[in-house]
């Protein structure tokens, strides 16, 4: 009994000796070299020395770090929160499509499979001073009163199509579709007649919107960093959704029967019964999207030269700046300290975010 | 009788394993930039010098590396993978030199052979650390059609900062959709009129000043797009003036003898000149920068000897006669200053002169800024930035700028 023991766990040993050795090599031996040399003056070629708390405390001095941990947290608190929200309701969505589920899987979690690199190059086009961005900002405002004009049209539309009906029938919802459908075809017809007849004002004004290449902070993360936020949403949100749409499909439709015979309406199922019952899925999601977002490097490094320095550095960003900077010496003590900084930091947003934020299981 | 003969055959065998191993050539590991870069090293390894690199007696194994190469190259030297010979541009030499990873040029004959400013680039606490096989500086060039189409004069050698903004302004106002020039906040740029206005970037202390000088080239450079003379490259969705140049968006584009290659592909049937960079009106004196990449030896080669042997090779009138008449670099021994190619008349020729002459007209700096590196061009190109964006007034931009320096310079 006692050798089928140890063969068992010689067994074991067997198995988790190749995931030991790669966690062992580059996750615990690379944490305590970076620990090292975050207290010497390595700079990849002399001996490291001793320094003590020197490269912490030029961390603390340096305003490029300063700016990096102010980006870094800003974006993963954004970011995270705009691509949970998002990918829920897309999934929302997916989930109770009647028709083409499969397609309508496939295009929305078309964005996912795109490179990085590709995807950030890509938006460094559409995000030019004179781009595809620019010029869609620049017809909403240039058209603001013809898209009002629109909207005002098709909202008094639908509300007078849904009056009239009501007067007949007995349940007509207010989003009623083929009511809808109406709606907006008469008002994008009369939009086209106001626009073309010039009953309301058209401007002509060419914008140049700054999107990439700014130093303007907005709220309190640089420009630069929203414009790149965009295209992380656009990237992860739906990976996300694909969890969240796991999620949905595990929880019993018979909760949803028991609450509609409650009396509760679509917004108390969905605040009762679906966000509690994705409690673990959303746990999942924000860790992700926190770890995700703090370590964001790609977008930033190849953006390169189309943004000021100061308005696209991570911590990640900052790592590698002061491991190769340009035309400089490797700093890699400052180097390693930024990155300790870094671990210790998502570390810490992810522990308070568990403890104070969404928790692991539903309580 | 069998025994004796087996015993000879024994011998010569073993002489014969013994005549091949010290027949062996040395290798020669070599690594060089990507890109098009290949192309000239290839040529230079594999059909103008493979007859005296054979005569050498090495073999070279050269494998050239896509992508940054400075990373590749600092960490390859880290790790001790690095190969025997290797470039060194001067912008990031220092990290090499100071952290003795290249091996000192010996042969003075070779040092004395070259351009005395190529040599300083790369002379570190008095000793020469690269062989420099070419170098690069800025000039005007321009598109023919553009200035005829809009009856303007030809930029030329005499021109002024005053004079060179009137023909730019001129064509812009002339032409739809075409601009005099694509301006970039970038100082690799803004130098050929920063230095060109007497301002020096380290004063006596070693420190950056920007003074009345510098604040005058300043308010020229970013005023070409203000004033009707440019635009800002991005504003058109490129990255530098050679692209812009190059779509014909630009009348002109400030760059090097690289826009050659470049035009090549790009617009094969532009017809084009080239002048210097103007002068500032006030100092009559031009600007310019020294773009410059050497060979290196590594410190920590096995076949120094060999090595060394194979960059007088590679930076021999021989191989630069044959680079310059394929128009991809100017030569870096002084022997060729008079080269009869650079009097010739076709375009490239004519660049590749303009080019050349702006190593020794006027204020001229290697693009190189000492320890602190790229670092020492932000706080510019932040203010360039800045104001060709209408976020700052030059005032602003320039405090600014200057209290960065301060504080990248603080004792």
């Amino acid at each position: 009994m006692k050798r089928f023991n140890s063969n068992q766990a010689f067994s074991g040993w067997m198995f988790l000796a190749p995931f030991l050795v790669s966690l062992g090599v580059f996750f615990l031996w690379a944490i305590l070299r970076t620990a090292w040399f975050s207290f010497t003056d390595y700079n990849l070629f002399a001996e490291p020395n001793f320094v003590g708390l020197e490269n912490f405390t030029s961390l603390v001095l340096d305003e490029l770090f300063i700016f990096a941990l102010r980006n870094s947290i800003s974006f993963a608190l954004i970011v995270t929160g705009a691509q949970t929200i998002l990918a829920l309701l897309l999934a929302i969505l997916v989930n109770s499509a009647a028709r083409a589920k499969g397609v309508a899987r496939t295009i929305f979690y078309f964005p996912s499979i795109m490179s990085s690199a590709a995807m950030t190059l890509i938006f460094l086009w559409l995000f030019q001073r004179q781009g595809l961005m620019s010029g869609m900002v620049g017809n909403f405002v240039n058209l603001r009163w013809v898209i009002l004009s629109f909207f005002v049209i098709a909202i008094v539309i639908q509300l007078a199509l849904v009056a009239m009906a009501r007067r007949k029938y007995i349940g007509v919802k207010l989003f009623d579709p083929y009511f809808l459908l109406i709606s907006v075809l008469v008002a994008l017809i009369s939009a086209v007649i106001i626009r073309m007849g010039g009953f309301v004002p058209v401007y002509d004004e060419k914008l140049l919107i700054s999107w990439l290449n700014t130093r303007e902070v907005f709220l309190f993360m640089p420009r630069t960093l929203w414009s790149v936020a965009l295209m992380n949403i656009f990237t992860t949100v739906p990976t996300l959704m694909l969890l969240f749409l796991a999620g949905l499909q595990s929880v019993p439709i018979s909760l949803y029967d028991a609450a509609k015979m409650d009396g509760a309406n679509v917004f108390h199922r969905f605040f009762n019964v679906t966000l509690p019952s994705l409690t673990p899925v959303t746990f999942a999601v924000v860790t992700l999207g926190l770890i995700g977002t703090l370590q964001m490097f790609d977008q930033v490094a190849i953006l390169g030269a189309a943004a000021p320095l100061e308005s696209r550095v991570t911590l990640a960003f900052y790592t590698y700046y002061n491991t190769f900077p340009p035309g400089g010496s490797p700093n890699i003590g400052l180097a390693s300290a930024s990155a300790l900084t870094l671990g210790v930091l998502t570390v810490l947003i992810v522990f308070l975010q568990r403890r104070f934020g969404i928790k692991e299981k539903l309580e | 009788m069998l025994k004796s003969l087996g015993k000879s055959l024994l011998a010569v065998s073993a002489l014969a394993v013994f005549s091949a191993v010290s027949a062996q050539a040395q290798t020669v590991k070599v690594s060089g930039f990507g890109g098009s870069d290949p192309v000239v090293v290839n040529g230079l390894l594999n059909d103008v010098l493979a007859d005296e690199i054979a005569a050498l007696g090495i073999e070279v194994e050269y494998a050239p590396t896509e992508g940054d190469y400075s990373q590749f190259i600092l960490n390859a030297l880290s790790a001790g993978t690095a190969p025997d010979v290797f470039y060194t541009d001067i912008f990031w030499s220092l990290s090499i030199f100071a952290n003795g990873q290249a091996e000192p040029v010996k042969n003075m004959a070779l040092s004395d052979a070259l351009i005395p400013s190529l040599v300083d680039a790369f002379t570190y606490e008095g000793q020469l650390y690269s062989v420099p096989k070419d170098f690069n500086t800025l000039a005007v060039h321009y598109n023919k059609d553009i200035f005829d189409d809009a009856g303007v004069e030809y930029p030329n050698n005499d021109d002024t900062w005053t004079s060179f903004q009137d023909k730019l302004t001129s064509v812009q106002s002339s032409i739809d959709d075409v601009y005099g020039v694509c301006v970039v906040p970038d100082y690799a740029r803004f130098a050929a009129f920063a230095l060109g206005s007497g301002w020096e970037p380290f004063n006596a202390d070693g420190k950056t000043v920007l003074d009345d000088d510098f604040r005058r080239a300043f308010t020229y450079y970013t005023g070409l797009v203000s004033g009707g003379a440019g635009v800002l490259a991005a504003d058109i969705g490129e990255g530098w003036t050679g692209g812009c140049f190059g779509s014909e968006q630009a009348a002109v584009a400030i760059e090097g003898a690289w826009v050659i290659g470049f035009l090549k592909d790009a617009a094969p049937s532009m017809e084009y000149g080239t002048a210097l960079i103007p002068m500032d009106p006030e100092t009559g004196d031009r600007g310019n920068l020294i773009f410059t990449v050497g060979w290196t030896v590594n410190a920590a080669s096995e076949v120094k000897s060999e090595a060394a042997e194979l960059i007088e090779l590679l930076t021999s009138e021989k191989a630069q006669q044959w680079v310059l008449e394929q128009g991809l670099a100017l030569p870096s021994r002084s022997a060729m200053v008079d080269n009869a190619y650079l009097m010739g008349e076709t375009a490239e020729q004519k660049a590749n002169l303009a080019v050349f002459q702006g190593a020794s007209d006027g204020n001229v700096l290697p693009f190189f800024f000492g320890e602190l590196g790229g670092a020492w061009m932000e706080p510019i190109n932040s203010a360039l930035n800045s104001v060709l964006l209408g976020e700052a007034d030059i005032d602003a931009a320039l405090a600014e700028a200057q209290s960065r320096f301060d504080e990248l310079q603080a004792d």
